[in-house]
């Protein structure tokens, strides 16, 4: 889990795109050092300020850049990643939405082959607000400085929450989305662990929904590796039906697999505060937090 | 993108795998002429998506032409879940001792697909007993993993060099056609001691269809549905009365969740989808307007990226269109002030949080 620090050169590959050029700008605005762009074949362009590569190997050359965010088509995407990592990217967030499954476990493993990390595919990306630093298109008014961690595995919960606890004088030391399809790059429990090591993260809040076991995965690293840290929690979808995708391609429960009461009771059995709604996080953070 | 049980045996039979002879038909008038083909006894198999299709009476074992007949012009008619049938299997009879089952799945803890194979089929996967799980590398399985599986599986001789081909190539459809899930379930033992798929469930990964323009063609299992992923928005559809529409899939599975919890019955889940436009919007709203089970819409949007001025632009043409249900809103985040201006003066009621805005959508029911 290597995440840039402040001033750290990082590129945008499909900057020329309306949504890459928009954000490009968006992260500059924030504090972001968007060092250079990639989009082949528009070499010697300048999108909001930023000078334009045709592959990430030349724009690694000339900024030194160890991380990359992507905004590339779906069918583009494996392509761009493998491309990003094998330039020697350590950090690759994948905002890019509807990627093949098959493509996103080839990037799996070659960023494991390579010690790289995957934020992502389907992720708003994540943001440092102590640090100015975004890497992402999270709404930067959501949120403040602090020493909370939030990972989510939706956006717009990620940017509610975080709304909810800046309000109510919790800031964060870090707010990322793990992503919302079946296969994240990076998962819930690795980024504990990363936040379990950090001395500016003082406890964490999961947002998980239905679909899949990460919940339940992380409920068991808390309990087995007794977590130092308080943990609190939200899973949206008790109220979803099964057999239903529902807008995330990771949001479906089979039978019984994937349940929001499965997720709930892992959590409460692994001593994680549970919210039932987002607007109750704050006041379960108050209730158990020193500010 | 789940197929239909004859589709999917359409793709079994293409990958080598054994199933038993049989006919789709789309109308009990094409039944003679299918049992020409299939012989008898024949099972007659209603082509539904939903679970519980013997239970409800959808499989039929006919002995006889008439038999076959009727049972056939009964099924046509009989929906399951809600849902009719638009086409029936007729499938030759396979007598039959054990039952076992054999999957190639997603594992999304692992991050890999796997190999699922056990002895006692018929049963669901979760709760099934001395199941083999292989985990399969990208390249694909080879033999070198299948036939320690079928071992394990405690098949030998025979069943088990079977065993071993019906797991490569189910892996191996799975991976040229990208699917989610191919599932035999049962994998019957006939009499004569060969192993035969006698269902199929076969689920296509959405997002690689762009791969396969045959699926594409497919027509959706829910008009509106196809016709909002066209747009770009999610929708499910819903049994309640309350439209449910926000930006983001996990705020409106939130949405859902305070609904329910405040005693309404969503009728829909839309996800707008992030930075959307005020002509997604439009399409969006348009699609809830000929929901015909909603009475009433309820409206949460989180504006980030998502401006609340340009939901509240479309909101205020749709409305303006006629023929709207009455609509409950919260719009906070960007350009939240001026989306109130616009919406002044039309029947869109604003709220100031989500659960305000959900009480009253759920009381107005």
């Amino acid at each position: 889990m290597i995440l840039p620090e402040k001033g750290d050169p990082v590129i945008v590959q499909g900057i020329t795109g309306k949504y890459g050029s928009l954000h490009a700008g968006l992260m500059k605005q924030y504090g972001t050092n968007v060092a250079a762009g990639v989009t082949p074949g528009k070499a010697g362009e300048t999108v909001v300020g930023v000078k334009v590569y045709d592959g990430v190997a030349d724009a690694v050359r000339a900024t030194g850049a160890r991380s990359s965010v992507i905004f590339v088509p779906a069918p583009r995407f494996l392509a761009a990643a493998e491309e990003a990592l094998n330039a020697g990217i350590k950090l690759v967030v994948a905002i890019t939405e509807h990627v093949p499954i098959r493509d996103e476990l080839q990037v799996v493993e070659l960023a494991r082959s390579l010690g790289a990390t995957v934020i992502g595919p389907n992720t708003p990306g994540v943001i440092l607000p102590s640090k100015l630093l975004k890497l992402g298109i999270m709404p930067v008014t959501s949120f403040r400085p602090g020493r909370i961690a939030l990972f989510s595995r939706s956006g717009t919960l990620m940017y509610e929450i975080a709304h909810q606890l800046s309000t109510s004088g919790f800031g964060q030391a870090i707010a990322l989305g793990i992503g919302g399809d079946p296969i994240n790059g990076s998962t819930m429990v690795e980024w504990f662990e990363w936040a379990r090591a950090r001395d500016d993260v003082s406890a964490v809040v999961a947002v998980g929904e239905i679909g899949g076991d990460s919940e339940e995965r992380l409920a068991q690293y808390i309990t087995e590796t007794r977590f130092p840290k308080p943990v609190f929690a939200y899973v949206a979808g008790r109220a979803a039906p099964r057999e239903k995708r529902m807008g995330h391609a990771g949001a479906i429960i089979y039978g019984n697999y994937g349940t929001a009461e499965s997720k709930i009771a892992a959590f409460r059995s692994a001593g994680v505060k549970v919210a039932m709604t987002p607007t109750e996080i704050p006041a379960l953070l108050s209730a158990n937090l020193r500010k | 993108m789940r197929l239909f049980e004859y589709q999917g045996k359409d793709l079994l039979r293409r990958y080598g795998v054994p199933t038993p002879v049989s006919v789709t038909v789309r109308g009990p008038e094409e039944v003679d002429a299918a049992l020409e083909k299939v012989g008898l006894p024949v099972v007659i198999k209603s082509q539904v998506l939903a679970g519980g299709r013997g239970k409800a009476g959808g499989v039929v074992v006919a002995k006889t032409m008439e038999e076959a007949r009727e049972a056939a012009s009964r099924i046509m008619e009989l929906r399951i879940g809600g849902e009719k049938p638009s086409a029936l299997l007729l499938e030759k009879a396979t007598p039959h001792g054990e039952e076992m089952y054999l999957s190639v799945t997603l594992d999304r803890g692992k991050r890999c697909f796997v190999v699922i194979g056990g002895r006692l089929g018929g049963v669901d996967v979760e709760s099934m007993q001395g199941k083999v799980i292989e985990p399969v590398p990208i390249g694909g399985l080879g033999r070198p993993l299948a036939e320690p599986m079928a071992a394990e599986m405690g098949l030998t001789g025979e069943q088990g060099e079977q065993l071993v081909s019906i797991a490569m190539d189910l892996e191996r459809l799975s991976r040229e056609e990208e699917c989610e899930l191919v599932e035999v379930n049962p994998l019957a033992m006939a009499e004569d001691g060969t192993l035969v798929a006698l269902d199929s469930k076969v689920i296509l990964d959405d997002n690689a269809l762009f791969r396969h323009p045959e699926f594409s063609q497919l027509p959706p299992e829910d008009p509106l549905e196809g016709e909002a992923s066209k747009e770009g928005f999610a929708f499910v559809r819903l049994e309640g009365d309350l439209a449910v529409v926000g930006n983001g899939a996990g705020l409106v599975l939130s949405t859902l969740d305070l609904v329910t919890d405040a005693g309404g019955r969503p009728a829909c889940f839309l996800d707008l989808g992030g930075g959307s436009q005020r002509e997604r919007v439009e399409a969006a709203l348009r699609v809830v307007k000929r929901l015909p089970n909603a009475r009433n819409v309820l409206v949460n949007i989180f504006g980030g990226i998502t401006r609340a001025s340009d939901v509240a632009e479309g909101l205020k043409n749709v409305v303006g269109e006629g023929g709207m249900q009455p609509v409950f809103a919260r719009l906070s985040g960007a350009e939240e002030e001026r989306a109130r201006a616009i919406l002044e003066g039309t029947p869109v009621k604003l709220y100031e949080t989500a659960q305000e805005a959900v009480r009253a959508a759920v009381s107005a029911a």
